[in-house]
C-alpha cells in the first residue's frame, strides 16, 4: 500500500464513532511535529519532506472530522471505492429530498430568515439521525447495500446545508 | 570531554547563537520593520525615531528616495512618484483598469501581461517598487540590529491570491532577504496580541488597512492557530474613506471630478486630512482652493457607511464559513490605521455584541506579531510554547473542464499544506495531449476565475478517448503558493508547473532586475553568487549537524553516518575556496545523501508525537 490509513496516522481503530476533540487535540500535536514552520532553517529536503507529511496529515484530518466524509472512508477501506453520484432506487428519500428542497424555495421567495434558522436546525437532527443509522449499520458486510445507501443521503443533506449558506448569503444582500 | 547536547529535533544545539530575523509589515500605506531584541517584539526606528515608513517611492533619473520625502513630492511630481503600490501587486493590466481609480500613472506592458510604470529612471514593475520599499527597511534592521539577516517574515493581506503572494516572494528576494514566512497580517496581529497564549477559544480579526480589507476567525487551543477562515475585500481600505470625502469636497466646492494627476493628490490629502482630524473632533473646517466648508461627524459617517457595511457583510460571511456562530467568538482584534475612525469601531463592536481590542498600536501590531513570528522560525525559541500558525488558503483552486467549467480540486479555506489529486481522462480519440489550466476563484465559470497558469501534458500514448488516466496533483506549501502536477497513470508521462501567475514576473524579468540592481549597486555580481553559494552550503552543514545530533544515533546505521559526515567534511573543505560551481555540487550531493535521513526523522517526529500523547493519557 504504502499510504498509511488515516485511522493509523491518529492511532486510532477504525470506527464511525469518533471523540471530535481528541481527534483535533491529536492532529495539533501531529501539525506541531511535521509542519514546515518547524522546519524553517532545515535543509531543503528535510522541508519537502515536511510538506508532504504535513499534507497528509491534514488531508487526513479533514477526512476523519467530516462525518459523511468519514462514512465514505470507512467504507472504502474494505470495498471499492464509492462512487459519487450514481442513480441508486431510494424513492422514499427522492420524495423527500423534493419536499426539502420545495420548502427552500418558499424561503426564498418569502426572503424568511427566521424560517432559515428552523429549517436549519431540522437539517441538522435530519444529519444526526442518519450518522446514527450509519454508525449501527457500517460494520456489517452483509448490509453495505444499506450503508452505502446512508452514505448518499448524509451526502445530499451536506449538499442542502450548503445550499441553506448560500440563501443566507443571498438574504444577507 | 565535550558533554552531549541533547536537542529536540529541529533545536539548533548552539541555543547562544542568537539569529537575527524581522517581521515586515509591507503594507498598501505604510510598512514597518519590527524584532524581538532582548525577548520583547518592537518596531525599529529609522535615523530620525520614525518607525513608520510611508509607502511611496519617488525615482529620479540618477537616485531612487522611499518614504517621507518621496510621499511629500506626491503631489508634485505624480508621474514619477509611486504611491499604493500594494494594490498592483500580482495584478495584470487588464486588472489595473478595472480597479476603476484613477491612477495617474503611464502603464506599459512587459514580457507578460504585467503592468509597468514609466518613470523617469525607467520602467519599473510593481514588484521592483516593492523591493525597493523593503531595501530600505532590510537596511535599517541591520544597522539597528548589528548584523546580517537570517530571513524575514513578511506580511500580506490573508485575502491575497496566489499571484500577489508570488508577487511579494519575488519582491522580497530582489530586496535581498530570505523569506521564511509570508504570514497573514490578521493572524500576526493576532500573535501580536499574545491570544496564543490563551487556552482556548476563538477570535475575529477585524483589520482594515490603507488599501486592504481582510476578516478573519481564528481557533486557539494550546499554543495552535487554526485559521477557520479568511475574508474580505482587497479594494476596500481607508483610501476609500478619503475618496468618499474628497468626492464630497469637489461636490460641495463645485469643482469637476476630471482632475489632473497632482490636483487629485491635492484634495485626496486635504479628505484624508479631515479624516484623522473627525476621530477626536465632532466637526472639522475643511478648505480646498478657494472653497472652505464644515465636515461633521453626521456627514462623514453617512459618506462611509456604505463603506463599513461591506465590510461587515464580509465579517458575517467568514463567521458563516468557520461553521460558528456570531456569539461564540470570543475576541475581537483591531488592525489598520483606519480602524481608529471611531464610527468603525462603534458598527464592528454592534455586529459582534463586544468591544473591540486596541491596546496596541493598530498600525505596528502586525509588525510585531511577524517579528515574534520570525524569532520563533529563526529557531531562536523552540520548546513546548513554540507557536503554531495553521493557515489556509483564501480562494479555491482549480482546473478548467470541457464546456468552460471550473472544477474545484481544493476548496477556499482549506488548511495548508496540502496536496490533493484528481483523475481526469481524454475526450478524443488517440489525443496525444491535454492542455492544463489552472483556475481561482469561486465562480463556476472559467471566465469568471483569475487564470494561474496553462501548461500542456504531451506524450499521452494513443488510446480509445476515455482510456487514458491522467492525475492532475495540486500542493500548495506552508506559503499558499501552489504547484501542480499532471501524470499519465499507465505510460507514466508526466509534467508539472511552479504556478507562476500569467501576469507575474518571468524568471527572465526578474534575473534581468537582479542583474540591474547589482550593477547599480556597484557590486560583482560572481563575488554575490557565490556569497550565496557559500552561505547555502553554511546553512545546510549546519542543519545536517545539528540533525546528526539529534537523532544520528537512533536513526542511522555506522555506516550511513559515515557517509553523511564524510560529505559534510567534504562540502565544508571547498567551503572556502572561491569557488562557486565546486560548492554548489558538494550542496547537492550532500542534501541527497541526507534525503532518506530527513525522511526517517519526519516519520519519527509523528510517532514521538503519539508517544507523548499516550503518555499524557496514561496520566489522565
Amino acid at each position: 500500500m504504502g499510504v498509511p490509513c488515516h485511522f493509523a496516522l491518529f492511532d486510532l481503530k477504525p470506527d464511525f464513532r469518533v471523540d471530535e476533540q481528541q481527534l483535533a487535540s491529536r492532529y495539533r500535536e501531529l501539525a506541531r511535529a511535521v509542519h514546515p514552520d518547524r522546519f524553517a532553517d532545515a535543509s531543503a529536503q528535510e522541508q519537502r519532506h515536511a510538506v508532504e507529511q504535513s499534507a497528509n496529515l491534514n488531508e487526513a484530518y479533514q477526512t476523519l472530522r467530516d462525518p459523511t466524509r468519514r462514512a465514505r472512508y470507512l467504507l472504502s477501506l474494505d470495498g471499492a471505492e464509492l462512487p459519487l453520484e450514481t442513480t441508486v432506487q431510494d424513492p422514499d428519500f427522492l420524495m423527500q429530498q423534493l419536499q426539502w428542497r420545495e420548502e427552500l424555495e418558499d424561503l426564498q421567495d418569502q426572503a424568511d430568515l427566521a424560517g432559515v434558522a428552523t429549517f436549519k436546525s431540522r437539517l441538522k437532527q435530519a444529519q444526526h439521525a442518519l450518522n446514527d443509522e450509519f454508525a449501527a449499520v457500517w460494520k456489517d458486510a452483509a448490509r453495505r447495500e444499506e450503508a452505502e445507501r446512508l452514505v448518499r443521503r448524509m451526502q445530499f443533506l451536506d449538499k442542502l446545508s450548503h445550499e441553506v449558506r448560500q440563501l443566507e448569503e443571498r438574504l444577507d444582500d | 570531554m565535550a558533554l552531549l547536547q541533547i536537542a529536540e529535533p529541529g533545536q539548533s544545539p548552539q541555543p547562544h547563537q542568537r539569529k537575527l530575523a524581522v517581521g515586515i509589515d509591507l503594507g498598501t500605506t505604510n510598512s514597518l520593520v519590527a524584532a524581538v531584541r532582548s525577548g520583547v517584539a518592537e518596531t525599529l526606528p529609522d535615523l530620525h525615531g520614525e518607525v513608520i515608513l510611508p509607502s511611496a517611492v519617488r525615482y529620479h533619473a540618477d537616485r531612487t528616495q522611499v518614504g517621507v520625502d518621496a510621499k511629500a513630492a506626491g503631489a508634485a511630481d505624480p508621474l514619477n512618484t509611486v504611491v499604493s503600490v500594494k494594490r498592483l501587486m500580482g495584478r495584470g493590466l487588464g486588472d489595473v483598469k478595472q480597479l476603476g481609480e484613477q491612477l495617474p500613472y503611464r502603464f506599459s506592458a512587459g514580457e507578460s501581461d504585467m503592468p509597468f510604470i514609466e518613470t523617469v529612471q525607467g520602467r519599473k514593475s510593481p514588484v521592483e517598487v516593492s523591493a525597493d520599499i523593503l531595501k530600505v527597511l532590510r537596511e535599517r534592521a541591520e544597522a539597528t540590529l548589528g548584523g546580517e539577516l537570517v530571513g524575514a517574515v513578511i506580511t500580506v493581506p490573508a485575502y491575497f491570491d496566489d499571484a500577489q503572494r508570488q508577487a511579494t516572494k519575488d519582491a522580497a528576494r530582489l530586496a535581498g532577504l530570505n523569506v521564511l514566512r509570508l504570514l497573514n497580517e490578521p493572524t500576526a496581529a493576532a500573535v501580536a496580541y499574545g491570544l496564543d497564549r490563551q487556552a482556548e477559544g476563538l477570535v475575529a480579526i477585524y483589520d482594515l488597512g490603507g488599501g486592504t480589507f481582510d476578516i478573519s476567525i481564528l481557533r486557539l487551543s494550546k499554543g495552535v492557530f487554526e485559521v477557520l477562515a479568511t475574508g474580505g475585500d482587497s479594494a476596500l481600505g481607508g483610501d476609500d474613506f478619503d475618496h468618499a470625502i474628497a468626492g464630497w469636497i469637489l461636490a460641495q466646492a463645485g469643482v469637476p471630478v476630471d482632475l489632473d494627476p497632482a490636483a487629485q493628490r491635492a484634495v485626496l490629502q486635504v479628505a484624508c486630512d479631515a479624516k484623522e482630524r473627525l476621530t477626536d473632533a465632532q466637526a472639522v473646517e475643511v478648505a480646498y482652493g478657494g472653497w472652505r466648508g464644515t465636515l461633521d461627524r453626521a456627514t462623514f459617517e453617512r459618506l462611509i457607511d456604505p463603506l463599513v457595511a461591506r465590510s461587515l457583510k464580509a465579517c458575517r460571511r467568514a463567521v458563516r464559513d468557520s461553521g460558528v456562530e456570531l456569539e461564540e467568538i470570543g475576541a475581537v482584534v483591531m488592525v489598520g490605521g483606519s480602524t481608529r475612525v471611531p464610527r468603525v469601531r462603534e458598527q464592528v463592536a454592534q455586529l459582534f455584541g463586544r468591544e473591540p481590542l486596541t491596546d496596541i498600536d493598530p498600525d505596528r501590531v502586525v509588525a510585531i506579531g511577524a517579528a515574534l513570528q520570525a524569532d520563533t522560525l529563526a529557531g531562536n525559541n523552540r520548546g513546548e510554547d513554540e507557536l503554531l500558525l495553521l493557515d489556509v488558503i483564501p480562494l479555491s483552486l482549480g482546473l478548467e473542464t470541457m464546456g468552460g467549467l471550473m472544477e474545484k480540486i481544493i476548496p477556499r479555506n482549506t488548511t495548508i499544506p496540502v496536496a490533493r489529486a484528481q483523475d481526469f481522462t481524454t475526450y478524443r480519440d488517440g489525443q496525444a495531449a491535454m492542455m492544463i489550466h489552472v483556475l481561482q476563484g469561486e465562480r463556476e465559470l472559467v471566465a469568471d476565475c483569475r487564470s494561474l497558469a496553462r501548461f500542456e501534458l504531451r506524450g499521452i500514448p494513443p488510446m480509445v478517448a476515455g482510456a487514458a488516466k491522467i492525475r492532475v496533483t495540486f500542493q500548495v506549501d506552508a506559503d499558499g503558493l501552489l504547484s501542480v502536477s499532471a501524470r499519465e497513470i499507465a505510460s507514466g508521462v508526466e509534467a508539472s508547473i511552479q504556478v507562476k501567475p500569467s501576469y507575474g514576473l518571468t524568471d527572465h524579468e526578474i534575473a534581468g532586475m537582479l542583474e540591474d540592481s547589482f550593477r547599480s549597486a556597484g557590486s560583482d555580481k560572481a563575488a554575490r553568487a557565490l556569497r550565496e553559494q557559500q552561505v547555502d552550503a553554511a546553512r545546510l552543514i549546519e542543519a545536517v549537524e545539528s540533525a546528526l545530533a539529534a537523532d544520528g544515533d537512533r536513526l542511522l546505521d555506522g555506516e550511513e553516518r559515515a557517509a553523511i559526515e564524510m560529505q559534510v567534511e567534504a562540502l565544508r573543505a571547498c567551503l572556502d575556496a572561491a569557488d562557486a560551481a565546486a560548492i554548489e555540487q558538494q550542496t547537492r550531493l550532500l542534501s541527497q545523501i541526507t534525503d532518506a535521513f530527513a525522511a526517517r526523522r519526519m516519520d519519527a517526529s509523528v510517532k514521538a508525537a503519539l508517544a507523548g500523547r499516550r503518555l499524557n493519557e496514561l496520566e489522565d
